[in-house]
């Protein structure tokens, strides 16, 4: 059988994610209580039953690395299988830093030199999906392709974030756009590509291009055959806070199509290298909690509705979370109130503090484009002391301390660094 | 530090837990929503450092084999450190299965001799306790003992099921052993062996040898009183939680002592760890909570379910309680499903048993009912407290719409 060797570059910065990205890559930003994004595509990985991987990283990588471990999570661990994690290297000059998607891989040419492999799948560790990705390179293989691109159809006013195509009667791309307002096809690239290992490999030596969605697809559309295929199914890109938001929220919906366990979506829980197992939640008698997500070691003692607790939260007697994601460890203490936010890794909330409420139509003044639908975020390892008031479209960043608070009110549209 | 070798008695089927030791060993019986029961015992050992383990096992050893992973759950996997399984071997003349405790040790004296321990730690796979082995391995080798045996106190009823021991007071940590009875008709002695032993090994080889040549090889009926009277014998007093688990109502008081604002059994503090990996647990999502479930004082896992009402109940990965549905002071395994409008009290559901719609099992007073594994009672059947369903039962085999207390259904 001619082999696929699978690339994910999982080097995103996904900025617009904003202090979620503060210290981890946008592949490892935890997703879904117990998992983290780039969980997704390499379950597709190992679900559709490729065995040799690499993960391309440049951005604080240290968290992902940590995920990955061997691999034997995906089961990507043993003689024949295998997940290679493949930083920057300094190569003949000091500092050859990834510059770009294609030249992330073209400085691992090694890894895809093998005459073993026919095709290379470059995927992305960014998005929330379920995909077998045979159906893909069996169409690449059936039309001969050079490239072909994995394409999804999205909103028409969503078009602007993506490359768009639009396919003949084979399905051979004849137009194409790059992150276009009005785009003339809605039909959009999912990021994922299956090359013809031998045109990746003479392209990547006899160019310079550095990224494939700017200047490796564009050129080969003029030189190359390049096909698009249509994906159906659940498929979000979870770049923007919002959209990052609504994807968690499509946990609870139960005709969303997000289905991690029937998907066999799989994480690494070893990977937290805590010396026990957490235990199973335990749900006081005082608890009230509907529609929402619980994870293991998370202890409810108050109210939660519409919201998504990853492992190890705690939320207390006479506190509510509404509408919100609430991640590892973080502590909601007694009578605090929590609604339409996102709060990062331990996290403490102090008594009857209150975060989240208030008029969204006033977006965050220093990221507007980031924050501006009413959704508030705490950073990694903040305290929000007791009695305090955090508005909606808020930021406070990670670690932020009692003294970095010179009052008790933070504003709609606030932000506080410390 | 003592090279300390432990080895767990991890073999048998408990007569008393009925269907649920049908298909297993009781060592890996579910507890606590998520673990087994041998995860206490392995988890003590993990966290008093101890990480040399003989597990004896000769009843299905396969799930025994399959959840210990060769130790790695409880980092026992390295160049000096293993938990393998023991299983009973066929001997040169005959067929030499275990035919006791003792017997299952003395068969295994060749692998004690390989690593020559210091010190030999013999503990049952049975019991839901957190301990430091070392503070009784110190207070062994403070008191120069030949043996020291753990010690609760008697529980008040039941009392004919355990060794008894008379304890000298020397310090507030115990004594030396005077007197000894298995399993005396009434209450003797106030203090109730755990079958927690620390051997010196030699003491314990000779005894293994001599008793090899009687009738009768257990720890608590034949080696330990006979040791009583000639070795220096030492009772330590374990201060803290210890649950039984030895009949199902044991195991359900036990079970519920995870419940409650406070709950004696600390999952946490006690870093008990079990087999992530293992297929029942590893690959679920979070537990979801549908917009009409109510849920009160219960433990439940990743991978549940739950649309309709649970209180003071554990639920193990995988549990689905379907809208309508009313789960009350019951314990369902791996994969159990509670039909729409089912309700359910009082009730132990082995892995993947099936309770269909509008079926009432078990009752608020009363005793318990079991559901043996993957087995299914059908859409409307009523089946009062005190009913016991083997396992692999299938719906076409409930031939009526009730059951009455104390049936089996076969």
């Amino acid at each position: 059988m001619r082999k696929v060797v699978a690339l994910l570059l999982a080097g995103g910065v996904g900025s617009r994610l904003n202090v979620l990205v503060q210290y981890r890559a946008k592949p490892a930003v935890p997703f879904g209580g117990i998992y983290r994004i780039i969980d997704f595509t390499l379950s597709n990985i190992a679900n559709s039953g490729l065995t040799r991987v690499a993960v391309l990283t440049q951005y604080k990588p240290l968290s992902l690395m940590d995920h990955i471990g061997d691999g034997s999570a995906w089961d990507l661990a043993g003689r024949t299988r295998g997940i290679s994690i493949l930083p920057p290297k300094t190569g003949e000059k000091d500092w050859d830093w990834y510059k770009g998607t294609a030249d992330a891989v073209r400085q691992n040419l090694g890894f895809i030199s093998s005459d073993q492999y026919s095709d290379v799948l470059v995927l992305s560790g960014d998005h929330v999906y379920s995909m077998d990705y045979w159906p893909l390179i069996d169409f690449h293989r059936g039309q001969k392709a050079h490239v072909t691109i994995g394409m999804i159809p999205v909103p028409p006013e969503e078009t602007r974030h993506f490359g768009t195509a639009t396919l003949d009667g084979r399905k051979r791309i004849v137009d194409w756009q790059e992150k276009a307002v009005k785009a003339r096809s809605n039909l959009a690239s999912m990021g994922i590509y299956v090359f013809d290992r031998q045109y990746l490999v003479k392209t990547l030596g006899k160019t310079r291009d550095e990224d494939f969605g700017k200047q490796i697809i564009p050129r080969a559309l003029k030189e190359a055959r390049v096909y698009g295929y249509p994906f159906e199914g659940y498929w979000r890109d979870v770049g923007t806070i919002q959209a990052y938001w609504d994807a968690n929220m499509d946990l609870l919906k139960a005709d969303s199509g997000l289905l991690p366990e029937a998907s066999n979506i799989r994480t690494n829980h070893e990977a937290e290298g805590l010396p026990y197992d957490r235990p199973p939640a335990r749900v006081s008698a005082s608890a009230r909690a509907v529609n929402s997500a619980v994870s293991s070691g998370c202890i409810i003692s108050g109210a939660i509705e519409n919201s998504i607790l990853s492992p190890g939260v705690q939320v207390e007697k006479g506190a509510s979370v509404r509408d919100s994601i609430i991640m590892h460890d973080t502590v909601i203490e007694e009578g605090a109130h929590i609604e339409r936010s996102i709060i990062d890794k331990e996290v403490l909330v102090g008594k009857n503090a209150a975060v989240g409420h208030g008029n969204a139509k006033r977006a965050n003044s220093r990221f507007p484009d980031h924050l501006y639908s009413g959704l508030t975020l705490i950073g990694k390892q903040a305290f929000v002391p007791p009695n305090t008031r955090i508005g909606t479209n808020c930021i406070v960043y990670p670690s932020v301390g009692e003294k970095d608070f010179s009052s008790l009110k933070l504003g709609d549209g606030g932000t506080l660094e410390k | 530090m003592k090279n300390v070798l432990a080895m767990i008695l991890a073999g048998g089927r408990v007569d008393e837990l009925d269907v649920l030791t049908f298909l297993r060993p009781k060592s890996v019986l579910p507890f606590g929503a998520l673990y087994r029961i041998i995860d206490f015992p392995m988890s003590n050992l993990m966290n008093s450092g101890i990480e040399r383990v003989g597990i004896l096992s000769q009843y299905r050893p396969f799930f025994l084999m399959n959840h210990v992973a060769h130790g790695q759950p409880w980092d026992m996997v390295g160049r000096n450190r293993f938990a393998v399984i023991l299983p009973p071997f066929k001997g040169r003349e005959a067929s030499d299965w275990y035919k006791g405790t003792a017997d299952a040790v003395y068969q295994n004296t060749d692998f004690i001799r390989m690593y020559n321990p210091d010190l030999v730690l013999i503990l049952s796979g049975d019991h839901i306790y957190r301990m430091d082995y070392q503070d009784v391995i110190n207070f062994h080798i403070e008191k120069k003992a030949d043996l020291t045996i753990a010690f609760t106190s008697v529980p008040g009823e039941g009392a004919d099921r355990f060794g008894q021991g008379l304890i000298e007071d020397e310090d507030r940590r115990g004594g030396r052993v005077v007197r000894y009875v298995e399993k005396p008709r009434k209450a003797l002695f106030n203090w109730a062996s755990l079958t927690i032993y620390v051997f010196n090994p030699a003491v314990l080889m000779d005894a293994l040898n001599e008793n090899a040549r009687e009738e009768s090889h257990e720890f608590g009926r034949n080696i330990i009183p006979s040791l009583v009277d000639r070795a220096r014998v030492y009772g330590y007093k374990h201060p803290g939680y210890w649950g039984y688990t030895r009949t199902l109502e044991e195991y359900w008081r036990t079970s519920m002592d995870l419940l409650g604002s406070r709950p004696r059994i600390d999952l946490k503090a006690w870093q008990v760890r079990t087999n992530l990996a293992h297929g029942e647990i590893r690959d679920r999502q979070p537990a979801i909570l549908g917009p009409s479930a109510v849920i009160e004082n219960s433990l439940i896992y990743l991978g549940c379910e739950v649309r309709g009402k649970v209180f003071r109940s554990l639920l193990f990965p995988g549990v689905h309680v379907e809208e309508g549905a009313v789960v009350e002071d019951s314990i369902l395994f791996f994969d159990a499903v509670a039909g729409r409008e089912a309700r359910i009290a009082r009730t132990i559901a082995d892995i993947g048993v099936r309770i269909g719609a509008q079926a009432r099992v078990g009752g608020k007073g009363g005793e318990l009912s079991v559901i043996g594994m993957e087995s299914t009672v059908p859409d409307g059947v009523t089946i009062e407290p005190g009913v016991t369903v083997y396992p692999n039962v299938e719906a076409s085999r409930f031939a009526r719409s009730e059951y009455k207390s104390g049936e089996i259904i076969k």
